[in-house]
């Protein structure tokens, strides 16, 4: 069935929060599409208002603020990996965006639609788990700031209110010499991952790991930090040994579904193989100098 | 041959339609839309075997916009045959008294737009009282198994499926609707005087054929019971045929046209959409089209499952000494041409060997799931991952090189196949040699693995190699007519369609051959009943080597009807003359010469006139004992293809990364080298989407995987490192030039290859397609 529905362009933030305050839960907002789009063809969303917020030019940006990158929801996912701000201030976030989708998923899509649309494997939810990220949230009652602990609460599913858009992610800016890494499994290039792996690895200055983080998707309704791996790397030479032991700990318990892409089995095993070589490349690019 | 050389047999000229199709300006059935036209859709079974009990159409009917809404019971009170079905007549249009598979059509409905005719289907009460159902090959086997179809009646449509009247050994109450049987020699001797037997049992899941377009057709009845249909087919002949039987008209009354096809690959052959197009036309009073959806595509034909058990006796010097083979097809709810699937792929089941003693039953059987039809290969490609995957198993355990071991055994010039038909011109050593080539084969004994790894991950390399051949349909007919208009230029009247396979372009190539015409001079008239004459079907790689025959020789009898006009204006005798480039000129004065539209100008005396030439193809089939199989004469031609694989393995991971993969196909005679090339390197990424990919997966009957979201086909960057399609020139006596069937054979030995590559990495055996990651891992490192 052709889907029916209301266009209704916005063109700054207040129009766009006007328009849903006054449309509610019927209406959904529109950004890159590359979700939204295929979910009302197959008829899985059945919006009867799309707010597009594309006209919308002042949420398109990508800055250095505060130790911290800030990207406008709106920037569209190529704009963020040919950013060499993004490159210098957060690599990791470099890394995982060529693997989203394909060329013209990334050329549409953008950062704040992935993020709010929320799908548990998407890329730049494991980076923003792993980092810590912020979100900048804008409603009828201003904005608010929402940590990524508190933001992603299950498949598909966010802190946003039906009245609020995400106008800003960002993403810490991590110590010099943090080495960082995202490896994903996917069945097919382009593929959503069916297992992903983030990780930084920051030294101190005895070369013991002074700060590892490492989210997994794939395992869980969101992606997970694996905090007893974590907690086992603190404090330990970045050796084969250690980097074995923190990706067993991270898997170990794990209950992720079985599904036409893979077993439980598979993807709890897969997120062993996938911790251990984000933190093996993490701790290999922590010892390397840094380039600035 | 008039010609002193070959001017455009042989040469590299780009597809005559590609410009048109790349900057879309090509035709295809959904693009046509007669004035009035309505949208029919289709109503399906949620349950995969049931009693139809009552459907309730009043409140579809009564809805704005609906014309015309069918059931099983309406077609048994129109003046129609409603069974259809090439092999047997198990299948209505809309399902008549039970439905069979999740996925079955039980109503139809036509209406001004596609919006209204959902909004239609789902006023349908449908109340189905479910039986029990039964979706494994070996579980409907058993004695007590639910019976999918009831009755088998013998379509008698087509003449290479003379099994299907007898000659099987299985009861008329049975799952299995049809048995090939072939016996030579005597396998339990051979077996017991083998110095070693291997057993195995090989199987892999239905999949699908993914072309690009979906099923269309558009009927439209005009006055004086005259039907008029254009769809997405590969057998516009047949389909006119069959429509004339359900309607009871004469064929000259059914006009059935074919435009260019987005893909086939199998899956429009016989008849899918057209009946019921016809029939909600004939309700409805106006045009009607029915066009699927992807999801739709999944529950309308499919690629067929197999399981095949084979027990192979060997000697100690490589030899084959004897080979048995029980085989089992799922042909889902109904048949389609499960048969000849079981029958063409019959021949060859215990592959493209040299073996005294050979058994094979090979049974197509009904299950509760999607119906199976053909796919590139007729059930090579199927046979060919079992025989290929357990030659591969007999060379390394017996520390024989897998080339070299089928070096010694493949079939040559002369050798008498399983089916005691003789074997000529069958290029498959060379095959099998220029793809070891092509990988740098090093023809080892035994292999090691060939890690690549750094520590962080591990991969491991291996190579693999497979070969296969297939007997080309027999008996079977093309026939064409070519008209050379005032002008000089020339029509190709042909029944065969144009569906990415390059024929619209190698039969150009044939009629510019043979009139001396220029390419830009030859068009192609798409197949339409009321003027291109029979051809059996555009499938199973017969285009080329049929009706290029049956071009050519239309293109013949046109020439020798212009020939004596322009032997006396150039006052030479018609033998001496010969023609190129849009040239005519005699051997003996070159300096004279006449264009093709000069001579016609002669011959009628101004700017009029008509040439017409008539060419028509048979080949004939060998009488055969049915109770062996055996045949002097199975088929017109052999043909045969090779592949060899290098593959990386992740072991963390289990994932399979081709590296290179070869491929070469005994063309015989390349018309257009380019276009073969295209064909075998096509073939060979398909090929590997089934390998490590496709399944449709099912659970309770039920599809859970039907969209290209869950069910993955590969995609460009999952090409081979390397694709290196290869030709390899064995010249057919009877081809065209020489020129072999090439569709399929780049297609067969694809999943083995890669199969045994992945073997030789990790030194384990995957059975079971596709090759997935997980079983993979499994089989390195069971749980």
């Amino acid at each position: 069935m052709v889907a029916t529905f209301d266009f209704l362009a916005a063109n700054s933030v207040p129009e766009a929060l006007d328009l849903l305050a006054r449309h509610g839960s019927d209406a959904k907002v529109l950004a890159g599409g590359q979700s939204l789009i295929p979910l009302i063809n197959l008829g899985l969303a059945q919006p009867s208002v799309l707010v597009d917020l594309n006209h919308v030019r002042d949420l398109a940006y990508i800055e250095r603020r505060d130790g911290s990158l800030a990207i406008g929801a709106l920037t569209r996912h190529s704009t963020a990996a040919q950013s060499p701000l993004v490159r210098e201030i957060c690599p990791l976030l470099a890394e995982a965006v060529p693997l989203i989708g394909d060329r013209q998923v990334r050329s549409r899509g953008t950062v704040g639609g992935s993020i709010a649309h929320a799908d548990p494997v998407a890329e730049i939810l494991s980076v923003a788990v792993c980092l810590g990220a912020t979100m900048r949230v804008e409603g009828p009652g201003g904005s608010r700031e929402v940590p990524s602990s508190d933001f992603f609460l299950s498949y598909l599913t966010t802190a946003l209110g039906p009245d609020e858009i995400l106008a800003e992610v960002r993403f810490p800016e991590l110590p010099a010499g943090t080495g960082t890494s995202f490896q994903e499994l996917v069945r097919r290039q382009g593929d959503f991952a069916i297992v992903a792996a983030a990780a930084t690895i920051t030294l101190g200055d005895d070369g013991a790991i002074r700060d590892a983080r490492l989210a997994l998707s794939g395992v869980a309704p969101t992606p997970i930090r694996a905090d007893a791996a974590e907690g086992w790397l603190a404090g330990k030479q970045p050796e084969a040994a250690a980097i074995q032991e923190a990706a067993r700990l991270a898997s170990d318990g794990l209950e992720p579904d079985s599904d036409v892409m893979a077993s439980s089995d598979y993807r709890r095993a897969m997120a062993e193989v996938f911790a251990r070589r984000a933190l093996t490349e993490a701790a290999r690019r922590a010892h390397a100098k840094p380039t600035r | 041959m008039s010609n002193p050389r070959p001017a455009v047999i042989g040469a590299d000229v780009p597809r005559v339609e590609g410009i048109d199709k790349v900057t879309g300006h090509v035709t295809f059935v959904d693009n046509i839309e007669p004035p009035g036209m309505l949208h029919g859709m289709i109503r399906r079974s949620q349950v995969p075997h049931g009693r139809i009990r009552r459907i309730d159409t009043s409140r579809a009917r009564q809805l704005s916009g609906v014309y015309a809404v069918l059931t099983g019971e309406d077609l048994l009170r129109m003046d129609i045959d409603p069974y259809i079905g090439p092999a047997f007549k198990d299948q209505a249009p809309l399902a008549i008294g039970k439905v069979r598979y999740a996925g079955d059509p039980v109503a139809a409905v036509a209406a001004v737009d596609r919006d209204t005719a959902e909004e239609a289907l789902d006023l349908i009460d449908v109340e189905v009282e479910e039986l029990p159902a039964v979706f494994d090959v070996q579980d409907a086997l058993r004695p007590d198994a639910p019976l999918v179809c009831e009755r088998l009646v013998p379509a008698g449509t087509f003449a290479d499926l003379i099994e299907l009247l007898g000659g099987g050994d299985v009861p008329a109450t049975s799952n299995a609707c049809f048995q090939y049987k072939l016996r030579r020699g005597d396998v339990a001797e051979g077996l017991r005087r083998s110095d070693r037997v291997f057993e195995h049992t090989f199987s892999n899941p239905p999949t699908q054929h993914s072309d690009l377009e979906y099923h269309c057709s558009i009927a439209q009845w005009e006055a004086s019971n005259r039907l008029q249909v254009w769809t997405a087919t590969q057998s516009p002949s047949y389909v006119r045929i069959m429509l004339a039987n359900m309607f009871r008209l004469p064929e000259s009354r059914v006009r059935v046209r074919v435009p260019y096809l987005g893909g086939g690959f199998g899956s429009k052959l016989y008849m899918k959409l057209e009946p019921l197009a016809a029939l909600l036309a004939l309700v409805a009073g106006r045009p009607v089209k029915i066009r699927l959806t992807r999801n739709e595509e999944f529950f309308t034909i499919t690629k067929h499952g197999l399981v095949a058990k084979l027990t192979t006796g060997v000697t100690r010097d490589g030899r084959l000494l004897a080979r048995d083979c029980q085989i089992m097809w799922d042909t889902g709810a109904y048949a389609d041409i499960g048969p000849r699937v079981t029958h063409k792929s019959g021949y060859t089941s215990a592959g493209p060997y040299q073996i005294p003693n050979v058994r094979i039953d090979s049974f197509s059987v009904y299950t509760n799931k999607p119906p199976a039809g053909a796919f590139r290969g007729f059930g090579i490609m199927q046979v060919c991952w079992a025989y290929e995957s357990q030659m591969d198993i007999i060379a390394r355990e017996m520390g024989w090189d897998p080339v070299e071991f089928r070096l010694k055994n493949v079939l040559r010039e002369g050798d008498v196949q399983a089916t005691g038909t003789v074997v000529h011109s069958l290029g498959l050593d060379q095959c099998v040699r220029a793809v070891a080539d092509a990988v740098a084969w090093d023809y080892r004994e035994a292999s090691a693995p060939h890690p690549t790894g750094d520590g962080a991950r591990h991969l491991v390399r291996g190579k693999g190699v497979a070969c296969s051949m297939k007997a080309v349909i027999t008996p079977s007919v093309s026939a064409a007519t070519v008209l050379v208009h005032s002008d000089g230029s020339a029509s190709v009247l042909s029944s065969s369609v144009e569906m990415g396979q390059g024929s619209d372009t190698a039969l150009c190539q044939i009629v510019a051959e043979e009139l001396g015409a220029r390419l830009q001079d030859v068009a192609i008239v798409h197949p339409d009943t009321d003027v291109t004459p029979y051809d059996l079907i555009t499938a199973g790689s017969r285009t080329t080597f049929h009706m290029g025959n049956a071009v050519r020789m239309a293109a013949i009898d046109a020439r020798s009807q212009l020939w004596p006009t322009a032997a006396e204006l150039l006052d030479a005798a018609p033998d001496d003359l010969t023609a190129q480039d849009g040239r005519v000129w005699a051997r003996t004065a070159s300096d004279r010469s006449l264009t093709h539209g000069q001579i016609m100008m002669a011959r009628f005396g101004g700017r009029a006139g008509t040439i017409e030439g008539h060419g028509l193809f048979e080949t004939h089939h060998g009488s055969t004992d049915l109770d062996t199989g055996q045949s002097d004469r199975v088929t017109a031609h052999w043909m045969c293809g090779a592949t060899a694989a290098e593959v990386e393995v992740d072991t963390d991971t289990g994932q399979v990364r081709i590296v290179n993969l070869a491929t070469a196909v005994d063309v015989g005679n390349a018309i257009n080298p380019f276009a073969c090339r295209q064909q075998i390197g096509g073939a060979s990424v398909q090929g590997t989407g089934p390998a490590l990919l496709e399944e449709m997966l099912f659970e309770a009957g039920q599809l859970t995987n039907p969209s290209f979201v869950d069910y993955k086909i590969p995609s460009f960057l999952d090409l081979p490192d390397r694709l290196q399609p290869l030709t390899v020139e064995d010249p057919h006596p009877d081809g065209p030039y020489g020129a072999k069937g090439i569709g399929e054979a780049g297609i067969f030995a694809i999943a083995p290859a890669i199969a045994n590559a992945v073997a030789d990495a990790v030194g384990a055996r995957i059975p079971s397609l596709p090759i997935t990651p997980e079983k993979v891992l499994r089989a390195i490192a069971p749980p």
